[in-house]
């Protein structure tokens, strides 16, 4: 729909995380997660949050700290090419709101999922495991970090 | 509600633009629409890649998949499981001349939109509600067919040459002195394409070292225009006035960046309408902000030429203001005189100054005679000398139909973007479904319109903008509305809460981030 691609937004990918309702979307995705888990009948609640988390965070890593680039061509010469849409949030400033929300709820969602798996070990391993490849890339230290030239191109 | 209007001493007429916001509800169901289209998206893909579904898209040659890849096949995704989804409303061939109605070719596609065949039919007398033919000049009968047709045949279709060379006919001279005399401006230049006035001056008015506050929402050619030219660019929020001072305060205070040293020139770059919005400049700030400050302004009035005004004269006769108070005045011959070509009028220094140095003047090839001869045609139509009213019936017939459409669009409860006085009026689709479906079914019901979406447009804010014309008599309009009126109960358009404030200003905030300049 290139139908005058005319306006100074460059990437508007950096602009989608704030656009508005998108906050209340991601919410409301978890939950809908969530319930389906729930659903199901062989899990127990302890596992289904556990699943949630898991999942939850394996989606956020997949679409936020691996897929690089845009899914559309950009004017700018592919200044994004190389970066995965977390680095290429607000172009690059950290510590903006939408970066704020995204770090603060994967944190929300793990203080849950271990008090609903009542601290038992096995849980607690996998949901940390969990946490940490997801709030790791976020650190500003980390931007555009590629660890052993993984993901590089 | 107690509404404070800004600066409302500097305007001599209401000034009602409105921008209702999307539904929190509707806002949730565009995301979760793009997101199933997403994991589709990436299923297909998979497919394609494991063979189980035939590849219909160009891929690379057995030999060269070793090699580094030319293309990220990421960037064309959106391409392939978006837009070939919906490709079917754009592009559409039309074989008569783009007026109130329309003949198209009718064309089908059996494979989903990856390739299209013409069934032969042709779809006559579609209402065209997409060309910007904002005074009907579009047209193949009438003074000005004629009189273009006697400068075709007395000069012939082509120049073959650039103005400085040996291209500079004695009807371009002529149009030039009747575009200045009909802006109010001192002197003026034409050029063959509107595009290419814009890219092609700028870089010839500002340089490294000055500084451009361009607008949001500008269009290409303005943004390439001002890259080219190797200033410094910053972006003010779209027709927000708060946020322009405060970026010529910080211009003036901090100078350059690192060198503090002052800018040569400060340039701000606006359009009288802006096309996907309807939204028309705050010209009476601009200039008062512009005077205050002492910096230049370059006012694009590609679409405001023609439509808006008393007599047509544009943006600066809409609000009362003098001509020589805007220091660029870029206009195109595209939409209003149903020609093609640009123009920029300004004072007499300006314009010489431009016809030396310019890109345009020097390389690119000037009118050609019949194009020329429609312009002149029409626009001493708009000003009355053709010794008939036809001109400023016309004017009153756009202004009238602007305000009746818009009207009766508020009412049946869509939502509208814009001033109440914009011949273009977008209206909110939202969902991207339904882009695709309403292009569809106002075709079906003889209706043309113009669908866009993201990423020409923020991510929830897709739009079909229908632009009028003076050419649309009021029964094209009802017949349109009725339709409009169908597909909108059909496809749930009526978002409109009709919580409308008279002025909706924008609140300034702080809270969007721009590239960082190298």
């Amino acid at each position: 729909m290139n139908v005058g691609v005319a306006h100074s937004e460059v990437n508007p990918n950096t602009r989608v995380m704030n656009s508005r309702g998108m906050w209340l979307t991601y919410v409301l995705g978890v939950g809908m997660l969530h319930i389906v888990l729930l659903s199901i009948p062989f899990f127990s609640v302890p596992l289904a949050w556990t699943l949630t988390n898991v999942i939850h965070n394996l989606g956020m890593y997949v679409f936020l700290h691996a897929v690089k680039g845009t899914p559309f061509e950009t004017p700018d010469q592919g200044k994004a090419r190389l970066l995965t849409h977390w680095e290429q949030l607000d172009y690059g400033v950290q510590f903006t709101s939408s970066r704020k929300f995204f770090t603060i709820s994967p944190i929300i969602l793990y203080f849950l999922a271990s008090f609903y798996t009542k601290y038992d070990p096995t849980h607690f391993i996998l949901n940390t495991a969990s946490l940490l490849t997801v709030l790791i890339p976020k650190l500003p230290q980390l931007h555009g970090v590629r660890i052993f030239g993984i993901n590089k191109y | 509600i107690n509404h404070v209007v800004h600066n409302g001493g500097l305007y001599k007429r209401p000034f009602n633009e409105a921008f209702e916001e999307t539904p929190m509800l509707v806002a949730v169901l565009t995301y979760v629409g793009y997101g199933v289209l997403t994991l589709f998206g990436y299923l297909r893909d998979f497919m394609r890649q494991w063979k189980i579904e035939k590849c219909q898209n160009a891929t690379e040659r057995e030999e060269q998949k070793d090699f580094v890849p030319l293309y990220q096949d990421f960037e064309n995704f959106y391409n392939r499981n978006l837009y070939m989804r919906i490709r079917d409303s754009w592009n559409r061939p039309i074989c008569s001349v783009p007026g109130a109605k329309v003949d198209m070719m009718e064309r089908v596609s059996h494979d989903y939109n990856w390739t299209f065949t013409y069934t032969g039919r042709v779809l006559k007398g579609i209402i065209n509600m997409g060309s910007y033919n904002y005074l009907g000049f579009a047209q193949k009968e009438g003074t000005c067919q004629e009189a273009a047709a006697k400068v075709l045949s007395q000069y012939g279709a082509g120049v073959c040459s650039t103005r400085q060379e040996i291209g500079n006919l004695d009807k371009h001279e002529e149009l030039e002195k009747l575009v200045a005399r009909f802006l109010g401006v001192e002197s003026a230049m034409a050029y063959g394409m509107g595009f290419a006035t814009n890219s092609m001056n700028i870089p010839a008015l500002v340089g490294k070292g000055c500084l451009i506050l361009s607008d949001e929402l500008n269009h290409a050619s303005l943004v390439l225009g001002a890259r080219l030219s190797g200033a410094t660019i910053r972006i003010f929020k779209h027709n927000n006035m708060q946020s322009l001072e405060k970026l010529l305060k910080d211009a003036i205070v901090h100078g350059q960046p690192r060198t503090r040293r002052p800018w040569k020139k400060i340039l701000i770059l606006v359009e009288g309408i802006y096309s996907m919005e309807g939204s028309i400049v705050r010209l009476p700030e601009v200039i008062a902000l512009k005077k205050k400050y002492k910096s230049y302004l370059y006012l694009d009035e590609a679409h405001s030429i023609g439509a808006l005004g008393p007599s047509g004269r544009g943006v600066v006769e809409y609000f009362g203001l003098n001509p020589e108070d805007v220091d660029v005045m870029m206009g195109t011959f595209t939409k209003s005189f149903g020609a093609a070509g640009g123009y920029i009028g300004g004072k007499k220094e300006l314009i010489d100054y431009l016809r030396t140095y310019s890109h345009s003047a020097v390389y690119a090839t000037s009118m050609s005679p019949p194009v020329v001869e429609q312009i002149i045609t029409s626009m001493k139509c708009i000003m009355g000398e053709d010794g008939t009213t036809v001109g400023k019936a016309r004017v009153q017939q756009l202004a009238e139909n602007t305000r009746y459409f818009r009207r009766r669009l508020k009412e049946m409860g869509f939502i509208i973007y814009g001033n109440e006085d914009s011949p273009v009026v977008p209206l909110m689709l939202y969902m991207p479904a339904k882009i695709g479906a309403f292009g569809r079914e106002m075709l079906k019901r003889n209706i043309g319109v113009v669908v866009v979406g993201f990423p020409a447009t923020p991510i929830i804010e897709s739009r079909a903008r229908f632009c009028l014309s003076a050419a649309h008599t009021k029964e094209m309009l009802d017949t349109a509305l009725k339709e409009i009126n169908e597909v909108g109960d059909l496809l749930q358009l009526k978002y409109s809460r009709h919580r409308l404030v008279p002025l909706l200003d924008r609140p300034f905030d702080e809270t969007t981030y721009e590239e960082t300049e190298d």
